[in-house]
């Protein structure tokens, strides 16, 4: 299609003529050049309708061609929710108007315009909350009108998102005049500099203006990207200000990723974004064809586009006076050229595609496309907002300025006041200045702080008092509606009849206002409506729009997409120094926490077998371990654990189990005496990092005239254990040094040896799998020799390894319990079947005064081995133990497997005190609602309880 | 047992961008030796250097005060045991050859800052981590103990993590590379 609205080309340009872009439009082929936005594009190509307003559907146009248009919302390919306004153009480009049905020129949803007047404010909150029983199917049917694009979840063409921190003295919210200056005043004075510009270039409002300003612009931006200090993000958003000067960016502007999240600690904030052009109130004032000054000038003066043919302009500042030039320059008619500074207004705009008639403030009515409004600036203080400012509006400026400020955050540039380029400039310096000298006096406290740093050498820079002579502020007319109604919130459809509305029903405070009619809750988020809100608020209210206050702007400062926030997970991950052999041998993987297992290696119920005729090996290096030293770990043991640790000899291990200060099991392990002042800690695989630390807290608080030195080796040792009746066997072949007999080496003895030829290997004699078995702790590095080496020399005796899942089928066969699985956050000692090993005489353990009064209670649930009454029934873990006659909750099966030696189910499972007497039988209600009867056993271990086979 | 070859949670090779502007390379094999000391203690007196700071010694072992009261020293492959027996036993002291236990991944080049930036958190500013400061941050969320040793090249950094750790975190690092031209094997990226 070709350009019908294109100037001639014009200084300060900034698209390239000789890069055209193809692309379409709602299916129809366009073209725009390298350096347009979307909208430009279309703008230039004659389109006029862009969207279709949020409830009414009424048709939209530009307003104010840039991030915050509420009207050039748009679908991108398979991306919804683009801004039309400030996305650039690239070849071949889908684009089209979203939320229109079946399309943007005949949109049935435009049907609500006849039924508009009974959907005003609280329409929703009215109509639908009645009768109750309805809501899930109003749900559904609004579900269907909500606003926004479409995700195409299988064909995101994103790729991934990405992060990264950054640590600038100074980071400088906004590129304009004064935010550049600011940057090169913090750099000249020594500091790092990060430059965040919304907007595809640095000069903000000068890019647009004269001669001398673009020119001024390019010599700020040349100096700003030459300097070394100072890293510029252009396209990019400062999204948000949290405690201690915590700021996001987002960069949309690095080719690595379509948005990478930067996160930033920053000595000093400067925030220079500018002001925003708020919109006029009256009657048409969403009429595509109406336009906010700025707009008009981007079109023209950045794109080259001419905005329209015939124009009234409604000006009461500076800017707008200066659009009127740019429309005359570009051959725009000028209607009627109306001054809000002497009181004349625009009574209403009409038109079906766009504006055709304006009604004036005198009477007339003139023929125009074209609207232009410049009644006034929004100060976009979010980020100051974020840092605990309350901006003061000013009656004479006819805006909002900031009030008081911490002294890390610094404002700059028109949020502060006005002026003109030079005035600008000179304050953003000295901002910078004064945020450099407060950024380097932090870095140097920091510096002199840190033990990894040399000493500064030179003393901290001298506080700079803050001398900068205050921007003024040029006397502005209130200009928010006319004597007409009209749309005060584009992105929402709330009218200022609407806000009227809600004021008179009783919600006339701001953010009551804003939450019942939706006002500044749309894409714009407040940057062109708020003011606009609150002045029609004073209205109502009859008082000065001083007294209404604002909303409270919080981050994100602009949308920030789900992709960014998530950018590239890391999620660490262990692995064994065996992991990649189970891999390679087909082991199913388990997270199990954040290690990777080997779940089986193909079938968990042979592994299981093998382990009890033969001999298997599980590579259980997540067992949590820790080395203990010094002459007060038996102090420190007797401490954490319920049971008695002093005499505990050289070369023996002892099974201990711990409670917190709630009396509640936390963890269990094995721990054996390496050496006189040597020993070494097992804990659960998920407990090893918390029970490092509680007995660190323990060493460090409470007894740090102790000497105990703890290190965690889980990782270093790895952890195999041998297990079935031909494990002594095995060892027999590669153990060197220590003498495997019964008699030399019994149960729950430990060792330090040579296995095969990997010497200070511990070897263990210990057992949860119920047979005869060993424990290796080989060093990590010689790990997969020593495992290859076990299974190569056990061929002929039938060793294999086994995966978790065969070892939870063993050891519930045996009766041992797990911590976490068989216990719960509420399951203390007695109910875990500790019985004895608690020592309640012991002068002191840790919950140890829970642990008394818990044996003192008899309510308690407790532990007992069960077997459904028909053994091919393996009820799922977590089911309900319930009464025979009724669903009364009286326990829950905690583990549950089918024993491949028994040939039936077993289980674990907590019961209710009365019904833990063996030969008890108990109902359980299965997950499909079934009942069965399971059987109370004598012990928990279901095979061999008397140990024989490990024992020998 | 000295003919076994010991086994890194790294198990490829070294990663380079073009033109040298960041390497990634595995140094797992490094002799890692954790001391614990009272400062009233020969070892200390013996080992001296202050917390958060490294120093080579004369046998090039790299003694890093990484904790008040704790030094971890880095040397040459296979050499475990004359670096225990050089520290001295006198009072309270317990020393452990971690070199099983810990995995070490260096990263050098001019880029290595901007790609460590990506994974932690931690200013890396000539002031603010010197040649030779020590200190410990989460890198990818994976604890770790960072000591910048400049080499002859350039600048440089070496990171160890509990062992298992290990390979996640040279995948992180990798990642965070491709950025500058790192290219990881099939396996060894991160999604």
């Amino acid at each position: 299609m070709t350009s019908h609205y294109r100037l001639p080309e014009r200084e300060g340009e900034i698209i390239d003529r000789s890069a055209r872009l193809d692309f379409t439009w709602n299916g129809r082929n366009y073209s725009g050049f390298s350096g347009d936005t979307i909208a430009s594009a279309l703008a230039a190509s004659g389109v006029e309708v862009f969207s279709r307003g949020m409830k009414y559907h009424r048709r939209r146009g530009i307003l104010s061609a840039d991030h915050w248009d509420p009207n050039l919302i748009v679908q991108v390919g398979d991306e919804p929710n683009v801004r039309a306004g400030h996305r650039r153009l690239v070849a071949g480009m889908h684009v089209s108007a979203q939320n229109v049905w079946p399309s943007l020129r005949f949109d049935l949803g435009s049907l609500n315009q006849i039924v508009g007047r009974f959907l005003s404010a609280g329409f929703y909150y009215k109509t639908f909350m009645r009768p109750q029983f309805l809501w899930p199917l109003y749900q559904k049917v609004l579900s269907r009108f909500a606003p926004g694009g479409r995700i195409h979840w299988d064909t995101s063409s994103h790729g991934l998102y990405d992060k990264r921190y950054a640590h600038p003295d100074v980071l400088v919210a906004g590129g304009g005049p004064a935010g550049m200056a600011a940057a090169l005043g913090a750099a000249d004075a020594g500091a790092t500099v990060m430059l965040v510009e919304h907007e595809h270039q640095l000069g903000g409002h000068l890019l647009w203006g004269r001669d001398g300003e673009r020119t001024r612009a390019a010599e700020l931006g040349a100096s700003v990207r030459s300097h070394p200090s100072i890293e510029t993000l252009v396209n990019s958003t400062v999204t948000g200000r949290y405690d201690h000067n915590w700021i996001s960016v987002l960069d949309r502007s690095h080719p690595v990723a379509p948005e990478r999240l930067i996160r930033a600690r920053v000595g000093s904030l400067v925030v220079a974004p500018g002001l925003l052009e708020r919109p006029y109130v009256f009657a048409g004032n969403d009429l595509p064809g109406v336009m906010l000054s700025g707009a008009v000038r981007r079109l023209i003066n950045l794109w080259a586009v001419k905005p329209g043919q015939r124009a009234v302009v409604l000006s009461a500042n500076s800017q707008g006076d200066e659009a009127l030039d740019d429309l005359r320059d570009a051959g725009v008619e000028i209607v009627a050229a109306l001054d809000a500074r002497i009181g004349e207004t625009i009574v209403a705009a009409q038109g079906r595609r766009r504006v055709r008639k304006v009604t004036l403030g005198d009477g007339r009515t003139v023929s125009a496309d074209l609207v232009v409004v410049a009644t006034g600036w929004t100060a976009p203080t979010s980020l100051l907002n974020m840092a605990g400012d309350r901006p003061v509006y000013d009656p004479v400026a006819a805006r909002y300025f900031p009030v008081s400020l911490p002294s890390e955050v610094l404002a700059t540039g028109g949020i502060v006041g006005d002026g003109g380029t030079e005035e600008l400039v000179a304050h953003g310096t000295s901002t910078g200045l004064l945020a450099a000298n407060r950024a380097l006096r932090l870095r140097h406290a920091r510096r002199s702080a840190l033990t990894r740093t040399h000493s500064p050498d030179r003393p901290a820079p001298d506080e700079m008092p803050d001398n900068r002579s205050p921007l003024p502020r040029v006397p502005h007319p209130e200009c928010y509606r006319s004597t007409t109604h009209g749309m005060v919130d584009l992105s929402e459809d709330v009218s200022s009849k609407d806000l009227i509305q809600a004021a008179g029903e009783g919600f006339d405070s701001i953010e009551l206002m804003k939450r019942y009619t939706t006002v500044t809750m749309g894409s714009a988020q407040g940057k062109l409506e708020t003011v606009n809100a609150a002045a029609i608020l004073a209205e109502s209210n009859g008082v000065p729009l001083a007294d209404i206050g604002t909303t409270v702007w919080r981050p994100p400062f602009s949308p920030v997409t789900l992709g960014a926030l998530a950018g590239r997970i890391h999620e660490p991950i262990r692995r064994s120094a065996l992991q990649d052999w189970h891999e390679a041998h087909g082991a199913s993987p388990l997270l199990a926490g954040v290690w990777v297992r080997p779940d089986h290696y193909g079938d968990a119920q042979s592994e299981a077998e093998n382990v009890r005729s033969n001999a298997g090996l599980i590579d259980v290096t997540p067992l949590g371990k820790l080395d203990l030293r010094g002459p007060d770990v038996p102090k420190l043991l007797e401490l954490v654990y319920v049971n008695r640790w002093q005499k505990l000899e050289i070369g023996r291990v002892r099974y201990g189990a711990m409670v917190a200060e709630d009396g509640v099991v936390s963890d269990d392990g094995v721990t054996g005496r390496l050496g006189s002042d040597h020993w070494l800690m097992t804990t659960t695989s998920s407990g090893a990092g918390a029970i490092w630390e509680i007995l660190e807290d323990w060493l460090q608080t409470a007894h740090p005239e102790w000497d105990v030195h703890v290190t965690p080796v889980t990782g270093g040792l790895t952890s195999i254990n041998v297990a079935g009746p031909k494990s002594r066997t095995l060892l027999e072949r590669v153990v060197t040094g220590v003498d495997l007999s019964p008699e030399a080496f019994p149960y729950f003895n430990v060792r330090q040896g040579t296995v095969a030829t990997v010497e200070n290997c511990i070897i263990w004699r210990i057992g949860f799998t119920g047979e005869l078995s060993y424990e290796l702790h080989v060093p990590s590095g010689f790990a997969l020799h020593v495992w290859e080496t076990l299974l190569e020399v056990g061929a002929d005796l039938g060793v294999a390894p086994f995966g978790v899942e065969a070892q939870r089928i063993l050891r519930l066969e045996k009766g041992h319990y797990i911590v976490g699985q068989d216990t719960d956050g509420l399951t203390k000692a007695p109910s875990a079947g500790l019985g004895g090993l608690v020592k309640l005489d012991k002068p002191d353990t840790l919950g140890l005064p829970e642990l008394r009064a818990a044996y003192d209670r008899d309510d308690l649930p407790v532990l007992v081995g069960l077997q459904p009454v028909d053994g091919s029934i393996v009820p799922a873990e977590a089911c309900q133990i319930v009464a025979e006659d009724s669903n009364e909750i009286l326990g829950r099966i905690t583990s549950s497997r089918m024993s491949p030696t028994l040939g039936r189910s077993v289980c674990l499972g907590q019961v209710h005190p009365g019904l833990a007497t063996p030969g008890t039988v108990v109902t359980v209600l299965l997950v499909d609602g079934t009942r069965i009867p399971v059987t109370v056993m004598e012990h928990h271990a279901h095979v061999d309880p008397e140990g024989a086979r490990q024992r020998v | 047992m000295s003919e076994l070859e010991f086994a890194s949670p790294v198990t490829v090779d070294p990663l380079a961008a073009p033109g040298g502007a960041l390497t990634l390379a595995d140094a797992g094999a490094t002799t890692k030796v954790l001391v614990r000391a009272g400062s009233e203690t020969a070892a200390a007196t013996r080992l001296s250097v202050p917390f958060g700071q490294s120093r080579e010694f004369d046998d090039r072992t790299l003694v890093c005060g990484t904790r008040p009261d704790e030094w971890t020293l880095y040397a040459a492959p296979g050499v475990a045991p004359e670096v225990i027996k050089s520290i001295p036993e006198q009072g309270f002291v317990t020393v452990i050859d971690i070199t099983h236990g810990r995995a070490m991944i260096r990263i050098s080049g001019p880029c290595s800052t901007l790609a460590l930036a990506k994974v932690c958190n931690i200013d890396f500013a000539d002031d603010m981590v010197p040649d030779g400061a020590v200190f410990s941050a989460a890198v990818a969320g994976v604890s770790c103990d960072l000591v910048r040793n400049d080499q002859a090249e350039g600048r440089s950094y070496l990171l160890t993590c509990e062992r298992s750790f290990g390979r996640y975190l040279f995948v992180a690092l990798a990642d965070a590379g491709t950025e500058f031209g790192l290219n990881p094997p099939e396996g060894w990226t991160l999604h």
